[in-house]
């Protein structure tokens, strides 16, 4: 799944004030906060794809990933960080004539990178700001202090408010930043916040780091709202067992598992929504669960069937 | 939806179609009980008039939803109702015929006006054709109490007749609206319908020239059996070939089709466990489903996702579908029906049914339909192979007709349950359950579990 935002910066280089700063030189070599493991479900009995597993088209999916991830995106009207104390209007930046992402020409505001992805959606949203400005501390000048777990919250034009949790922080050299990870594509909704660190170099006139706070968005709607239904009328006839397709958006299709006394779950089959809603039972298994999957990969509730001696 | 609306004892045979297997069967016989005169004439009407339902809910079908075959769906139907023409011909003359054609005719350009002014969202338009169906059934049946000398009355005609219609317009306004269930437990019952009128249609003119019948008439039990089996089996036609194009589609309706034909496996098991005994009737599924329907399935996603070897496998399948059948036919008749010539015939039947839809994928639509004509005629061939088989190998089963009354004409009760068939079910079962008992050999396909 490949997100849909692909961002060809060469260089990461933040216009960071260019005057007299004060020249900082804070370590964030330990910050020690590792990525979470996402927890996308890799299924134990195979290594495919959603469209694989169920024989459909990706880009079908991929569409379907673009516009579920539309329906949350806001367009970002301010920035509140508690613990820090923030609370700063966000402006729309976009690219340089040299490749650069622009920045707010003030050190109040903050600036969000318009052609990227929007914050809500799935990718990276990216905002900066100043550390500082020529007369002293800018908006983003205590960013080096939020520690992981730290809740940011961005609030549309419209009054929606999203909170992401911070994730971990990252220092890089001003000329050398992973803009991939930063920018490019996610599976999930991310929302990165960049300042400058480090020493002001006054020869390159920017100072010699960038520091890059990671978060992720706290979507707890989400999994509840996309979890599809469970297949109903399951009917075992003769050795078939069949079911009635759930006729909701985005279903790709069926894992069927057998069960056996000690209760324990085997995987049989997969078959896509576009296929009959039939298997062969093979074995003597006596019970057997169905669950839904939808192209995210979310899974129903179990529904079960005893096969009638 | 109504259970078993007839009464089935169905095993697949063949004998029309192999004439030294026909002999084999007639060895001694004089002629066959299920091939009477009378009986050929209520099976040839069986064929046609349901064809002519089969063939009009997928014109109409095709026509709505703008699918490229749906020409070659309505010259189809045209060609099912000229097919009707030298039958009528031979018993009411050239005349007769031509007003025949000239009325049935007409009333397929109304059905293809019908589903254009539903198209067009013109109501007026549907209105006016529908009142030209209204004319059509009166019309047509004054014609058919003329032609019958009065045998058939013309107001128990048109009740029968508009049925048929309100069925296949029902059946297409449900899948218009996207009320599947509806629009395919009507296909069902509207298939089946066409097996009544034929019923009636063809008892009526015996009545009216017994001597060109010989003095052999339509409802008999065996008539029945051999009526009703080819119901069930045209059917499995009509519903695989349908659901294989919607599977390939991916058609919004095909789990519909696919569940008609659950209903149509359960119909046939029903029937074979009603001789049988249950234990028949599951063999017969488990062998009727996993290589075969489940097999057809397989088939159509292998040509989707253009696997070869996919494509292989369900074909390899299917021939193991066509062994097993065959020799499962070949011990429920004590063999009646030798394995060999039955496996040929499942074979036939399996060809007729992957070139109706090889042909439509790849866009000879009029090779699809010519097939499918084929392929719908055969089941008529099988139904009653299958059926002589049956009388054959269970002559004091159906011997007893003089003591048996004449058949009511329940036919013409619209959709209600064909008393009929159930008491002759109830008959079958009380006085030949010792005659059955012990004969079928159970044990030979437990090997394939």
């Amino acid at each position: 799944m490949k997100g849909f935002v692909v961002i060809a910066l060469s260089l990461l280089v933040i216009g960071c004030s260019t005057t007299d700063a004060q020249d900082r030189d804070e370590s964030l070599a330990d910050e020690g906060v590792r990525l979470q493991e996402n927890d996308q479900t890799i299924e134990p009995y195979t290594e495919q794809t959603i469209a694989e597993e169920f024989n459909l088209d990706q880009d079908t999916i991929d569409q379907a990933e673009r516009e579920r991830s539309k329906s949350s995106e806001i367009t970002p009207a301010s920035i509140t960080i508690p613990t820090l104390d923030i609370n700063a209007p966000i402006v729309e930046v976009g690219q340089l004539d040299n490749g650069q992402m622009g920045v707010p020409d003030n050190g109040d505001d903050v600036g969000w990178y318009e052609p990227g992805t929007k914050p809500g959606g799935i990718g990276n949203a990216v905002l900066a700001g100043h550390v500082d400005d020529r007369t002293g501390p800018a908006v983003f000048f205590d960013l080096d202090e939020l520690e992981e777990g730290d809740s940011i919250l961005v609030t549309g034009e419209d009054g929606e408010e999203l909170e992401y949790v911070v994730e971990r922080l990252e220092s890089y050299p001003f000329d050398d930043s992973p803009v991939d990870e930063i920018f490019g594509s996610s599976d999930t909704k991310q929302l990165n916040l960049i300042t400058c660190a480090g020493i002001f170099d006054r020869d390159v006139g920017t100072h010699d780091e960038r520091l890059v706070v990671y978060t992720s968005l706290i979507d707890d709607e989400e999994d509840e709202e996309l979890q599809p239904s469970s297949p109903t009328e399951l009917t075992v006839q003769g050795t078939l067992l069949t079911w009635h397709a759930v006729r909701e958006d985005h279903v790709a299709g069926y894992r069927i598992y057998s069960v056996d006394a000690e209760g324990t779950e085997t995987y049989v089959a997969s078959v896509s929504q576009t296929e009959r809603k039939a298997i062969q039972m093979t074995d003597e298994q006596e019970n057997y669960i169905i669950k839904t999957i939808d192209y995210f990969g979310n899974e129903s509730d179990a529904e079960n069937v005893t096969v009638a001696e | 939806m109504k259970k078993i609306k007839k009464a089935f004892i169905p095993v697949l045979s063949v004998a029309l179609l192999t004439p030294t297997f026909a002999q084999t069967i007639h060895a001694e016989e004089s002629m066959s009980q299920v091939n009477t005169p009378a009986i050929e004439l209520r099976g040839t009407l069986d064929h046609l008039l349901s064809e002519h339902f089969a063939l009009a809910v997928l014109s109409m079908q095709k026509q709505y939803d703008g699918d490229e075959g749906a020409q070659a769906a309505q010259e189809a139907l045209e060609q099912n109702a000229a097919d009707m023409k030298p039958a009528i011909a031979s018993l009411y003359g050239d005349e007769g015929a031509e007003e025949f054609d000239r009325i049935f005719s007409a009333h397929n350009d109304y059905t293809a006006e019908y589903v254009q002014a539903v198209k067009d969202e013109d109501t007026a338009a549907q209105e006016e054709a529908s009142a030209m169906l209204d004319s059509f059934y009166v019309e047509f049946g004054e014609f058919l109490e003329t032609a019958t000398e009065g045998t058939l009355p013309s107001d128990a005609a048109i009740e029968v007749l508009d049925v048929h219609e309100q069925q296949v317009e029902d059946a297409f306004i449900a899948y218009v609206e996207g009320d599947y269930e509806t629009a395919y437990m009507t296909y069902r019952e509207g298939l089946s319908h066409m097996f009544d009128i034929s019923a009636a249609l063809s008892d009526a003119i015996v009545q009216q020239n017994p001597d060109q019948f010989e003095g052999s008439v339509p409802l008999t039990a065996a008539g029945d059996l051999r009526s009703d089996v080819s119901n069930l089996v045209a059917e499995h036609f009509a519903l695989a070939t349908l659901s294989m194009s919607k599977e390939f589609k991916e058609s919004e309706d095909f789990d519909f089709v696919s569940w008609a034909e659950d209903e149509n496996t359960a119909d046939l098991k029903a029937t074979i466990s009603s001789v049988y005994g249950e234990e028949g009737g599951e063999q017969f599924e488990q062998i009727w489903q996993g290589n075969h329907i489940l097999a057809q399935s397989d088939y159509v996603n292998a040509v989707k996702n253009d696997d070869e070897a996919a494509k292989e496998e369900a074909q390899n399948r299917l021939g193991t579908f066509a062994d097993e059948f065959g020799m499962f036919l070949e011990t429920a008749t004590d063999g009646i029906l030798p394995a060999a010539d039955a496996t040929e015939l499942v074979n036939m039947h399996e060809e007729q049914v992957f070139t109706t839809f090889d042909r439509y994928i790849e866009g000879d639509y009029d090779g699809s339909f010519e097939k499918y004509r084929e392929g719908y005629a055969f089941t008529f061939d099988i139904g009653a192979g299958l059926a002589d088989a049956i009388v054959t190998q269970n002559p004091e089963l159906f011997e007893e007709e003089a003591a048996v009354p004449e058949m009511p004409q329940t036919g013409m009760g619209g959709t209600s349950d064909s008393g009929m068939t159930l008491q002759w079910l109830a008959w079958i079962l009380a006085g030949a359950t010792a005659g059955f008992v012990g004969y079928f050999g159970v044990r030979r396909f437990r090997t394939n579990g």
